[in-house]
């Protein structure tokens, strides 16, 4: 009986040894305190998708990947002010078919509402104070809730509260901040059309006082920098040399025309016919390689003669003078948020340079992705927010540039765990 | 004394050789057990595949042998800078050997190989991170070599053969496209043969002592029609046709062998060989397409493998008349490219430790038992073209037994 126990013994031995073993990743918070970490920012940060904030997508943001690592080095419990359901306020895409072809279509409304109630006093406080639409000095205005349903949610006052007010009331010991991109892309978004770039000289003055109120209690943190908005499928996705005409077409459109000898078209892609400015009858010209065209042109008015016949509305299109506005802008708040990531000893995340390489083509863990609509992977279904490994990618970002800054040791998170885009 | 044997036999199904690369090299218990050392011997019809210029050097009129090796291996997986795992669930793999030669006149002799000399067979856990890369892989080569041997005196013989090989490739691997129910995934199968051949001498300074040298070509494995079967979401199905054909090729390398055998007294015979694999041939796997979309390109993943120089050391002790035992081991670095090291054959450094012994059933006929434990040493490496780096490490316990009828 002895015998045989020991026989077993052994054979379970040899069997256990047959498997390899390596060392684990080696853990370490390094010199940074992860135990309380906030993240402040805006749609980005929220964990927005697909055009909406909804529960599923929450739950990939980046800062919650990103804290759900630190767990792992002393890291904390991280609430997100989650949504009800995957409806949010009933506003997002989802991938279906048109005529054949893929196209973003609605993807249901939230019948009852029930996203809407403030939910601070039952789930509060929260740790992720990302808050879709806000710009760089929204954070700090008190009873930004009226204005922003987004943010009214979820603040401790509706009527009183600021977003980094609720924040430091956490008492983070680690912050993600990440604010800036709305100062920007409302205005890209609108084609320059009833919005402005915040002034530089503002932005630098309130992204001061942000950083300091964040790091007064010596917490330390990471700042990320602006991508180059234009990049993103809302702006690239429809060539704005797009109006592909044959030799008939073009004749009758030559001779619509014909007193606007500087439109001109020939068989083959031609630019789209826009109205560079509202209400002036006369600034009427052709789109060049060097516009950008909005995702946000209604894909039916373009097939009822927008563009060709009938002049795209400027709230449509950038031309390259805004173009060019967008960039130098994009600049000069990153040579500013470099410089305070400097002064303050925080670990300055580079995602303008990543996005970069994704607009040439990137692969993580064998999974390729581009800056493309939809194919690319990166990009969800509007065009300007993340598909879940998009914020894995970011997420990832983050950890290097915080293990690099503080000497620490996140583990970073797999691509492969989380879903790309769902096709039909 | 049954609840030892089934204890064998777990360990055995739980517990596959990389010999480097695709390569297997067990093709001769004997040899197995004294560290895969062959070149140099001339024990029986073994030598048609080891070096058919030894053949005719082997000791009886006819030498009929086959035989069987179970490999059960392990291979597990940390990606960098996480805290991500995988395994495989490698299926047990049963490469095997088939010898019969026989004297025609006293210096000639022919003989007919069958083997396995290259094999793959892995599979990962389901859903693992590398699924873009390989779900699954199989490759299986069979060869058939008619051999004939010569000797020229009694110091020195030459022998060569003719290898016909057909073999198979069937691997899977997922495609970043989904579904509400599933990610895609794509499917290649196909066979194919070729022909290459197998040459040696082998030199005789004095009793004692036996030296060899053996070459067998290269062999191109081109599947010129393979299935590719592509599983995507519907509205991508015009981009991925279901039924697809594709072009594949796949080179069995060449080796060049050399041995050295000494018998130190009548009982106790050691041996040294030094094999050296052209892994160079292995530049690139290419999937050629019949038919392209805008999504679906032909593409070249480069492998880049270089030549390797694996060392082997045995030893045979006579115990008695009926008994010999047999120890080796051997030292197999990888040929992969540390930057293009992908997981469908993440070859390590192997270090080898083999064991084995022969009973003689009845005169002339003899059971044959190896033991083969490949240790693969921890290996840093990436696939630089697609992102997937970590670290790797493997193991395989690989039994063996056959049976050797000589008269």
């Amino acid at each position: 009986m002895k015998m045989k126990n020991f026989i077993y013994i052994i054979c379970s031995l040899v069997l256990i040894s047959c498997e390899p073993e390596m060392d684990n990743f080696e853990l370490s918070e390094g010199n940074a305190d992860f135990s309380t970490m906030v993240a402040v920012g805006n749609s980005l940060t929220a964990g927005f998708a697909d055009g909406e904030l909804y529960r599923s997508a929450q739950l990939n943001s980046f800062p919650n990947i990103v804290a759900q690592q630190m767990m792992h080095v002393g890291g904390g419990e991280f609430k997100q002010p989650l949504m009800k359901n995957d409806y949010g306020f009933g506003n997002r895409l989802v991938l279906g078919i048109i005529n054949g072809n893929l196209a973003p279509l609605p993807y249901g409304n939230d019948e009852s509402a029930v996203n809407f109630p403030s939910i601070f006093d039952e789930e509060g406080p929260f740790n992720n104070f990302g808050v879709p639409g806000a710009k760089t000095d929204h954070l700090l205005a008190n009873g930004y809730g009226v204005l922003n349903e987004y943010f009214g949610r979820f603040a401790k006052n509706i009527n009183t509260s600021s977003i980094l007010g609720d924040a430091l009331m956490t008492d983070p010991t680690f912050f993600l901040l990440w604010i800036g991109n709305n100062d920007i892309l409302s205005f890209a978004m609108s084609g320059g059309v009833g919005e402005t770039i915040t002034n530089i000289d503002y932005y630098r003055t309130i992204i001061n006082t942000i950083v300091d109120e964040l790091t007064a209690k010596n917490a330390k943190g990471a700042i990320a920098n602006i991508p180059d908005v234009t990049s993103a499928p809302f702006f690239t996705t429809i060539p704005p040399k797009g109006l592909i005409l044959n030799a008939q077409q073009a004749a009758n459109l030559n001779l619509f025309y014909a007193n606007r000898p500087h439109i001109q078209f020939s068989e083959g892609p031609n630019g789209f016919v826009v109205h560079a400015a509202m209400h002036i009858v006369d600034s009427i010209r052709q789109l060049t390689q060097d516009d950008l065209l909005l995702l946000s042109v209604p894909q039916d008015s373009l097939n009822a003669g927008w563009g060709s016949t009938k002049p795209i509305p400027p709230n449509y299109f950038l031309s390259k003078q805004q173009i060019d506005e967008i960039n130098t802008a994009v600049y000069q708040y990153n040579e500013y948020l470099e410089g305070i990531a400097s002064i303050y000893e925080l670990a300055y995340v580079n995602i303008n340079s990543l996005l970069k390489k994704a607009v040439r083509g990137i692969y993580f863990d064998g999974v390729s992705f581009n800056t493309q609509y939809v194919s690319g992977g990166v990009f969800s279904l509007d065009g300007i927010h993340l598909t879940a490994r998009g914020n894995v990618i970011m997420a990832n970002e983050f950890i290097d540039a915080i293990n690099n800054k503080y000497n620490s040791s996140i583990p970073k998170v797999s691509v492969t765990d989380y879903e790309g885009i769902i096709f039909p | 004394m049954r609840k030892i044997i089934t204890c064998f036999l777990l360990a055995t199904l739980s517990c596959q050789l990389h010999a480097g690369g695709y390569q297997v090299s067990l093709h001769g218990q004997k040899q197995i057990g004294m560290g895969l050392v062959g070149t140099s011997l001339t024990m029986d019809g073994s030598s048609s595949f080891y070096n058919p210029g030894a053949l005719a050097f082997m000791q009886d009129t006819y030498s009929i042998l086959a035989g069987v090796s179970a490999i059960k291996s392990y291979n597990l997986f940390h990606m960098q800078g996480t805290l991500y795992e995988a395994r495989t669930e490698n299926p047990l793999s049963t490469p095997f050997y088939i010898y019969a030669a026989g004297r025609i006149t006293d210096n000639l002799v022919a003989a007919i190989a069958v083997n396995t000399p290259y094999g793959n067979s892995l599979s990962w856990e389901e859903g693992w991170a590398g699924r873009f890369l390989i779900e699954e892989i199989s490759l299986r080569a069979i060869t058939i070599q008619p051999t004939i041997s010569y000797m020229i005196n009694d110091k020195f013989s030459i022998g060569a053969g003719l290898v016909y090989a057909t073999g198979s490739v069937d691997l899977t691997r997922a495609l970043p496209m989904e579904d509400q129910y599933e990610e895609g995934s794509l499917n290649i199968s196909g066979s194919t043969s070729n022909w290459g051949f197998n040459a040696g001498v082998l030199y005789k300074p004095n009793e004692e002592i036996n030296i060899g040298l053996s070459y067998r070509s290269k062999i191109n494995m081109d599947v010129d029609d393979a299935d590719a079967k592509f599983s995507v979401p519907l509205s991508l199905q015009t981009q991925f046709p279901a039924n697809n054909k594709v072009a594949v090729a796949l080179p069995l390398p060449a080796n060049l062998d050399f041995g050295i055998s000494y018998d130190v007294n009548e009982a106790l015979m050691v041996g040294l060989a030094l094999n050296y694999v052209f892994w160079e041939a292995y530049e690139v796997l290419a999937f050629d397409f019949e038919t392209n979309t805008e999504s679906l390109q032909d593409s070249e993943n480069p492998r880049e493998y270089s030549n390797k120089l694996i060392i082997r050391m045995g030893g045979q002790y006579k115990v008695s008349e009926v008994l010999y035992i047999r120890l080796g081991g051997y030292y197999d670095p990888s040929p992969v490219n540390e930057i293009y090291f992908s997981p469908e054959t993440p070859s390590v450094n192997n270090l080898a430790f083999t064991a084995g012994l022969s009973y003689t059933v009845i005169p002339g006929m003899s059971l044959d038992l190896s033991f083969l434990y490949i240790n693969g040493l921890e290996k840093e490496a990436e696939y630089s073209p697609e992102n997937f780096a970590g670290r790797y490490k493997s193991r395989a316990f690989i039994p063996g037994i056959g049976i050797s009828y000589n008269f």
